[in-house]
């Protein structure tokens, strides 16, 4: 485990001395994203013009789950994302061969041996927002529900990845996955309302197939003490059953890897 | 010209027919954000017992959807493209033939219209019929949004074309390309209609071109404005398409005389 830790270091501080060549880049993206998340929060104030609630949400709970949204897109987009597209320039190349070469679990070199460090600021900006939305909140988060919200964050990001292994895990039999990638984007913009805003066919595609809906909304439920911790224990339970099957899918796909030459 | 139009055409159907799928999942884009403003808005509508600022449930449905139909109609991607184009050389051969870059561009712009639209009347009408939409729609809106969608759409294209020439003096399009995007955002109408936004912001819509492209047909072709009202907006399309077009031929005058190829 330890070890695992201190690989990952040495993969983000490379990552680092390699953006780091393209300082004014960073200040760039910065001013991209606070306009973005900016006028997303501005959306919402609009709508909370005119009503006090949406849905039953409540405005700082509405803040905490826009910040909940840029966490887990930017986390997604920081870590995840050019992992994997890396692996699949691999898989297509066939030079996924010197990752599976090495000595340690391959899932884990594929999954978050490259890093987007420009897509910090997302990060950091999710928490933002998240957190001005917590303080409005103020008394009524109690430790029970913080608790909750930690545990259903990381279920909504292991949920996220093991949808994207399973996508990406396709590209072994597949050569043109960025379609179903494009999709996932695509979805993934309705990730900033709550899920039980949305009609029928767009709730169950948000939280099932692309679980991003159910990814943003189910934290932010938790911190609104709108679930429990029964709820919390079956999302739980859900997210180690899918990130099961995606590993198992993911070990499927890699026996059936043949190599560049072979 | 209307012969070289239909060979440009031919060419790019041909072209176009290569990238069904593509074609359909940038679709799905276009559908997706009107879609999740719609749901956002028909909440609040339902939290108010019914309906905001005049609009009912039922007309934030028809708003969106004619939106969605609007914004596809007049979208334009150049100001995406050309920063790539140049980057790569890829514009001086273009520069090389006798006709403007631009004819192109125009040929392509459409013919990704055409042949998405079936698909997404389809999907338009199936939302139409889940949020049971109501239009206000009088044969005159019928008949004005005609000149409306083309001025929109002339408008939006030449909109993406003075961004693309920034392309000529900057190396971050891109920075441009997402405040634009965010600006129109806001002031288009897309995250609500006009209307329901505090006065300070609607002055702004007005002022800047984004309302007219994706708000004022909208708008129109739903019913939601009086005739006199239509005319003014759709005179106001005409003086924003008027300054686009300008600053369009200055910009790229100045920019092709200080261009040279990457490489070169």
């Amino acid at each position: 485990m330890i070890r695992y830790l201190r690989m990952f270091r040495m993969f983000a501080l490379s990552e680092l001395q390699f953006e780091l060549e393209y300082r004014l880049n960073f200040i760039f993206v910065l001013l991209e994203m606070v306009l973005v998340v900016g006028t997303s929060v501005g959306a919402v104030l609009i709508m909370f013009a005119h009503t006090t609630n949406l849905n039953g949400w409540t405005l700082p709970q509405m803040l905490v789950l826009i910040g909940v949204f840029y966490l887990i897109q930017g986390g997604n987009a920081l870590l995840f994302e050019p992992s994997f597209q890396r692996l699949m320039e691999h898989v297509r190349l066939g030079t996924l061969d010197y990752h599976l070469l090495k000595p340690v679990n391959t899932q884990f070199i594929v999954s978050v041996r490259h890093m987007r460090v420009v897509r910090i600021p997302d990060v950091l900006l999710g928490f933002i927002v998240m957190g001005v939305g917590l303080a409005q909140l103020g008394a009524r988060v109690g430790p029970l529900d913080a608790l909750l919200f930690a545990l259903a964050l990381l279920c909504g990001l292991a949920l996220v990845y093991s949808l994207l292994l399973v996508l990406v895990t396709l590209s072994f039999w597949f050569v043109r996955v960025e379609n179903l990638l494009t999709i996932f984007w695509a979805f993934t913009d309705a990730g900033r309302f709550p899920v039980d805003l949305y009609p029928g066919w767009l709730r169950f595609t948000l939280s099932t197939v692309v679980p991003i809906g159910i990814a943003v909304t189910a934290p932010s439920q938790a911190i609104a003490s709108k679930i429990g911790p029964v709820e919390v224990a079956l999302l739980a339970a859900g997210t180690v059953v899918a990130f099961t099957v995606a590993s198992a899918f993911w070990r499927l796909g890699l026996r059936n890897y043949t190599g560049a030459s072979a | 010209m209307i012969r070289i139009y239909r060979q440009l055409f031919t060419a790019q159907f041909q072209a176009a027919a290569q990238y069904r799928i593509q074609f359909l999942l940038w679709m799905l884009f276009s559908v997706i954000r009107p879609t999740i403003f719609m749901a956002a808005w028909v909440a609040v509508a339902a939290a108010q017992g019914g309906s905001v600022g005049g609009y009912s449930v039922a007309d934030f449905a028809g708003y969106y959807i004619v939106m969605t139909l609007v914004g596809h109609l007049t979208a334009a991607w150049n100001s995406f493209e050309f920063e790539f184009e140049i980057r790569q050389g890829r514009l001086s051969p273009k520069l090389l033939r006798p006709l403007h870059p631009l004819h192109y561009a125009i040929v392509e712009n459409q013919v990704f219209k055409f042949s998405t639209l079936p698909p997404l009347a389809i999907v338009l009408a199936i939302l139409a019929l889940t949020f049971q939409v109501h239009f206000a729609t009088e044969w005159w809106h019928v008949v004005l949004f005609v000149p409306a969608i083309v001025l929109a759409w002339a408008l939006s294209f030449m909109l993406g074309w003075v961004v693309a020439t920034a392309a000529f003096w900057l190396q971050r399009v891109q920075t441009v390309n997402t405040l634009l995007q965010r600006t129109s955002f806001i002031f288009a109408g897309q995250i609500a209609p006009i209307a329901l936004m505090p006065a300070a912001l609607q002055a702004i819509c007005y002022a800047l071109p984004f309302y007219y492209i994706l708000g004022v047909p909208t708008e129109i072709l739903r019913g939601g404005v009086s005739f006199e009202r239509a005319v003014a907006l759709i005179v106001g399309q005409a003086i924003w398409l008027g300054v686009c077009w300008a600053a369009f031929l200055v910009a790229w005058r100045r920019g092709l005389r200080q261009f040279s190829a990457v490489g070169a």
